[in-house]
């Protein structure tokens, strides 16, 4: 049989090992106390028996067997808490307040009993106590027995182990009670997670966890799993998207190539191209596919990814100057003014490579489309907010502003920029590095119209300084 | 040279041999990671090019195996896979350079040879000969035919380069690589205008220019 599903909960569960641990524990200690408090009522018991045979025996030396006899009578008569008996030698009762001693197999001159006494109640049923004795042979061999009635001290130690027990059973009836009320508590937030996670594992990649606002550990439990399916939902996008971008964006240019060779062929075939020049210029659309392909992949990849994998904390001038160094020469020889104003001291977090490689392809951009005898200035700071930023500004014809939200997009590419090589893949690889570090990227005016050139571009890799 | 070529795809490992032969070289091949293990227990290699997923075992697990026992061969990744990464974990395995597929025959074969270059000239040298040019490493001083040249750091890097390869040729990634340490392709010539810089620097004055030009394929240092 199956027990209802709230007795199998981990929380029940654990109610009831405590349970056990605490009856365990709780029966220990009473057996503990009973056992020495009923050791003491028999103590006490038979001192106050020795002690009244003793007075009985001074009664038997001073005046002998009659005086005892009399006192016997007296004592039985007047006091009810002793039991008395007096028999002769045979064991014949002579005198007393019972009729037959309660020990059975007397020999020797002591014995103890214990025994039960059968006392006459009010409504004519009689009622069983618990009573201890002790039987002697007197110096002139009669027998004489005394009795005390224990069992009001025992019923006394009775009636508390009875209570106890009582109270033990009501707190396991309590304990368990609680031990529902918990598992049902538990059981509830537990079965909002689990809701989720069936949901999810239907395919319902929307499904979230409540949070009751408690701020506890299953809230904790709650934000981690939204956390976490947030994460899983918008990478599982990126990958579809980037799959569907990947395929869009690799049949244009293998179209090209394909149309390419094939216009080639023909005309080889007819004896009017050279063959050998036609593989080269396949080789050389081969070899842009490709990079194409590698920079959708990186872009893709980046953007799949959410965080940008291998971040550390490095300082982004160190980074901008050693760029610095490497376009220089490149702008002196197309005769641009470049100029680096770095600030130091800078911190940032993130992948120093893909951070590099985003502002190559910037100054890739700024050397392309800047005329000679332009300007070209790398400027990294702190800005006021914290943030850092990596910026380029050039003195070529820039972007307009309704173009500047497009031109980020993949595989855009302004007329204006038509006769220039590269496949418009450059600043959305470097939006991607932005949005990877949490970073975004701006696209201002430059300097503005200066000697009929300009206004020119700014282009800023805004990061979270740390 | 000897090369092993550790490579699932057969006809791309075809292809290699065939190009790889074109250029003086002799190829075996290992169409798995265990095979490849065992070739180059067997034989002396002078590289191995060993991509990175294979069959049976893997080339980063391969080439631990192998460095385990005591190989020191040259070992050139190849991979599809070109995240940092990749190239990160494919080095510390013991690889000494790293190759993203798709990948031009030209890089390919300039990699192999400054690989195998590389381990030929294993002692330390503190100065590096090439016809009358001389680098003096701790100097850190240039001059050819006796004329002191003055070279920018990155110049110094640059040519220090180009003199442990002379001979052979470079790529301009494995330039931007080796000296820049970027793992980009950058889209505009920077690094003709930094190797012209530098050709102005060497050759300029002398009857016969030593920095050439190897078309579709990058520079070349000669004597």
């Amino acid at each position: 049989m199956r027990l209802p599903r709230i007795f199998r909960t981990t929380p029940f569960r654990l109610t009831l090992v405590f349970l056990a641990l605490f009856a365990g524990a709780a029966s220990a200690f009473l057996a503990y106390i009973y056992l020495a408090t009923a050791g003491e009522v028999t103590r006490r018991a038979d001192a106050r028996v020795s002690r009244e045979m003793g007075s009985l025996e001074a009664v038997y030396r001073q005046s002998g067997a009659n005086g005892l006899n009399q006192a016997i009578i007296e004592r039985g008569s007047a006091d009810q808490s002793f039991l008395y008996l007096l028999m002769d030698k045979t064991g014949a009762p002579i005198s007393g307040t019972i009729g037959r001693s309660p020990v059975a197999h007397f020999d020797g001159d002591r014995d103890w009993a214990s025994f039960d006494l059968a006392i006459r109640q009010a409504g004519g049923t009689t009622a069983s106590r618990p009573a201890r004795g002790l039987e002697e042979r007197l110096a002139g061999g009669e027998l004489i027995f005394v009795g005390a009635d224990v069992g009001e001290a025992e019923s006394y130690v009775v009636r508390i182990l009875r209570a106890v027990w009582g109270a033990g059973a009501l707190v396991i009836v309590l304990g368990l009670a609680g031990g529902v009320a918990v598992s049902r508590d538990v059981n509830r937030s537990i079965s909002g997670l689990t809701g989720v996670i069936d949901a999810v594992r239907r395919g319902d990649m929307g499904a979230r966890a409540r949070v009751r606002g408690a701020r506890d550990e299953y809230d904790d439990l709650a934000l981690g799993l939204n956390d976490m399916l947030e994460r899983l939902e918008r990478s599982i996008g990126g990958l579809r998207h980037a799959g569907d971008a990947i395929a869009h964006d690799l049949r244009s240019p293998l179209t090209r190539l394909r149309a390419r060779l094939e216009a080639a062929m023909i005309e080889a075939e007819a004896g009017r191209a050279d063959p050998k020049a036609a593989l080269r210029h396949a080789l050389e659309d081969a070899d842009g596919v490709l990079r194409t392909f590698t920079a959708v992949l990186a872009i893709a990849r980046l953007e799949a990814a959410g965080d940008a994998p291998g971040q550390v904390l490095f300082d982004p001038g160190i980074l901008a100057r050693d760029m610095a160094e490497l376009y220089q020469p490149l702008c002196e020889d197309k005769n641009l003014d470049f100029e680096a104003e770095i600030s130091s001291g800078l911190r940032v977090r993130g992948n120093a490579e893909f951070i590099a490689q985003a502002l190559a392809n910037i100054l890739d951009n700024a050397v392309k489309y800047t005329p000679a005898g332009g300007a070209v200035v790398l400027r990294v700071r702190r800005r006021a907010s914290g943030d850092i930023e990596i910026a380029v500004t050039d003195t070529g014809p820039g972007v307009p502003p309704a173009d500047r939200a497009r031109v980020v997009e993949r595989f855009v590419r302004l007329d204006s920029s038509r006769n220039e090589p590269g496949a418009g893949l450059g600043l959305s690889l470097v939006a991607a590095v932005a949005r990877a570090h949490r970073g975004h990227l701006e696209l201002d005016e430059g300097p503005g119209e200066v000697d009929g050139s300009g206004p020119g571009l700014r282009v800023a890799l805004v990061l979270r300084g740390s | 040279m000897r090369l092993l070529i550790v490579e699932d795809d057969l006809e791309a490992c075809q292809a290699m041999i065939k190009v790889m032969a074109e250029a003086g070289h002799q190829c075996d091949c290992a169409p798995d990671g265990i095979a490849g293990l065992t070739a180059a227990s067997a034989e002396r290699f002078d590289v191995l090019i060993v991509d990175r997923m294979l069959p049976r075992m893997d080339g980063v697990s391969m080439v631990e195996r192998l460095r385990k026992e005591g190989d020191q061969t040259p070992v050139l990744f190849l991979s599809a896979l070109g995240e940092i990464n990749d190239r990160v974990t494919g080095l510390k395995a013991g690889g000494d350079d790293y190759l993203v597929k798709p990948y031009a025959f030209a890089e390919l074969i300039a990699r192999v040879e400054a690989l195998a270059r590389r381990r030929e000239t294993g002692s330390v040298q503190t100065v590096l000969r090439v016809g009358d040019l001389e680098m003096d490493l701790i100097g850190r001083e240039v001059r050819r035919g006796g004329r002191e040249i003055d070279l920018q750091p990155r110049e110094f890097q640059l040519l220090e380069y180009l003199m442990r390869n002379a001979g052979q040729s470079v790529t301009r990634t494995m330039l931007l690589e080796k000296v820049w340490e970027y793992h980009f392709d950058p889209q505009t010539n920077v690094i003709d205008v930094h190797i012209s810089r530098l050709r102005s620097k060497i050759d300029k004055g002398f009857e016969r220019p030593m920095l050439l030009t190897v078309r579709g394929a990058g520079y070349r240092l000669e004597a």
